[in-house]
């Protein structure tokens, strides 16, 4: 009792929301390993309230503001006694071979998490907390969410019984799903943000700090539960209350990286590219370095996002220190650069789970135009030039801006395009020039391309 | 709970149960691990860094990051023998 009594004053008379914030975590901190038990243990369910009301007197709080401090312990000491019984029972089970989602009663420490929300809740809607005390907002909705994913397995295990095997349970978990409690969490976390977006005391003591912390929180679990449109709810209602919201930018940075990123996904699903690239590339520029997995994750959705938008490709080096991004997209790259279209089909299709898990499938499949832009620039360039007209000085020599037809099917063929014939040709090249990817136009007659003397194909030098 | 499921495995290690409840809290740092999947944005370990520690400083790197989507290598004599 004392050592996390002390932490929490030692953190109220600091104002240091971060450090009140750790004292209501779940899990005990590194320094102090037995916490969580030492305090559980320290009283018991009868007395827990005076405890608790004693050791804070040191603190000379006005009454309301002390007794919902109360309450949030109170609520706080019995999750902490529900996570021991999870934890135990996680113990027990795993020497019997059991899942965590079978041994340990979620849902029960959900439903004791949800009432350390409230009792948070309850501190903020009645003005007792004040706003440098958000991140203990932060915390609990946090694992709240944490915990109903756990609960959620926990439930989809119970109802799918013994009789079903190892396969097909993956399969209930994962598909019609149990979302039950994830989808309750939501709700609560929901709440939170009402709290911090309708706070109109002044910004400086406003809980719209917290704002950024929660939204994304809130996308997040609207990710999982694959309702990302709500995601959208969230950001008209930011976007409304821009104008007596802080900047941006004058949040932390890991509040603003997470923002970006979540921002440019959305973007990126709704396929406009121009305000994906945005979100993403400033997330990129300005996340920790050292957080290798986020960076992957951005780079995942930043880089088909760059094909489509300015038609480049990472470098080596921008991969090298990513493996799995190495692995997803370098082969693809290799493909597109050399214009190898049976390659690209082939790295699109041996990645393809990995694409549809990412939801990048598509958007790299368009990859595919400039891969073929690609083949048939090499057709262009490979052509040559036009023997050079009188007068005309050396440095201009022009390219032969007549192509048969034929000669990019050949190109075709040659790339492993078994029997494509000269109709389905004309089609790629009257899509090429449709996307802007090539000027210029076909000449039936003459079962010609007659290309641009200048800038052929927009962007590429030639 | 705890004292009835040690009591059913062993009723004679009641007093070694202390000990064992010491080392308990050690290992609600696990699930911890486990709470984050591994295609999830995940929390930073800081809350803010200093623009030194930011990817975009390494202002020098950033030129190198991105190329063009086409090759203009040399092989285009073999290309063009082979478009014949």
């Amino acid at each position: 009792m004392e050592s996390i009594i002390s932490a929490f004053v030692r953190a109220f008379q600091s104002e240091s929301g971060y450090d009140l914030a750790a004292v209501f975590t779940p899990i005990a901190p590194k320094h102090d390993s037995g916490r969580l038990y030492s305090f559980h243990r320290s009283t018991n369910a009868y007395s827990v309230q005076t405890d608790v009301r004693y050791a804070l007197t040191e603190l000379h709080m006005p009454k309301g503001e002390s007794n919902a401090w109360v309450e949030v312990f109170v609520a706080y000491w019995k999750a902490v006694g529900e996570v021991l019984a999870a934890e135990e029972a996680l113990n027990i089970g795993k020497n019997q071979g059991k899942s965590s989602a079978e041994s340990a009663d979620w849902p029960k420490v959900y439903d004791a998490w949800k009432d350390v929300l409230n009792a948070m809740h309850r501190g903020y809607s009645t003005n007792y907390f004040e706003a440098w005390t958000i991140p203990c907002l932060y915390v609990s909705g946090k694992y709240l969410r944490v915990f109903a994913i756990k609960a959620d397995e926990t439930l989809a295990k119970r109802k799918g019984g013994v009789a079903f095997n190892a396969g097909f349970e993956d399969d209930v978990a994962d598909g019609e799903g149990n979302t039950e409690k994830l989808e309750d969490a939501a709700r609560q976390i929901n709440r939170i943000f009402s709290l911090c977006i309708s706070d109109r005391a002044p910004l400086a003591e406003s809980r719209k700090w917290g704002l950024y912390y929660i939204t994304n929180l809130l996308f997040k679990t609207y990710f999982k539960l694959n309702s990302v449109s709500l995601s959208k709810n969230i950001l008209r209602s930011l976007q409304a209350s821009a104008t007596d919201m802080p900047p941006l930018s004058a949040f932390p940075k890991s509040h603003q990286v997470t923002f970006n990123y979540y921002c440019g996904v959305i973007h990126f699903l709704d396929e406009n590219y121009t305000k994906a690239e945005e979100h993403l590339t400033a997330a990129y520029n300005q996340s920790l370095a050292s957080a290798t997995r986020n960076v992957q994750l951005i780079l995942t959705y930043l880089i088909p996002t760059r094909l489509l938008t300015s038609h480049v490709l990472p470098t080596p080096a921008l991969l090298k220190p990513y493996a799995r991004l190495q692995r997803l997209f370098a082969p693809l790259c290799t493909c597109i650069k050399r214009g190898d279209l049976g390659g690209f089909d082939a790295a699109l299709q041996a990645g393809e789970d990995e694409f549809v898990k990412r939801r990048i499938y598509l958007t790299l499949e368009r990859g595919r135009d400039v891969c073929l832009r690609n083949l048939f620039r090499r057709v262009y360039v490979a052509g040559g030039f036009e023997a050079p007209k009188e007068g005309q000085p050396d440095g201009e020599r022009v390219r032969r801006s007549r192509v048969p037809v034929a000669e990019f099917g050949a190109a075709l063929r040659v790339g492993g395009e078994k029997e494509i014939e000269g109709d389905e040709v004309e089609c790629l090249i009257a899509n090429l020039i449709y996307k802007n990817l090539l000027k210029g136009y076909i000449s039936r007659a003459h079962a010609m391309v007659v290309l641009n003397k200048k800038g052929a194909f927009p962007g590429t030098g030639v | 709970m705890s004292a009835s499921a040690q009591g059913n495995q062993n009723t004679t290690k009641a007093v070694v149960s202390d000990s064992k409840d010491s080392s308990q809290p050690l290992s609600a740092q696990k699930p911890a691990a486990q709470l984050e999947e591994d295609d999830e944005f995940e929390d930073f370990p800081v809350e803010d860094w200093p623009e030194e520690e930011e990817l975009g400083a390494s202002g020098a790197a950033k030129t190198h990051l991105w190329e063009e989507s086409w090759d203009d290598d040399d092989t285009s004599d073999d290309f063009s023998a082979q478009l014949k």
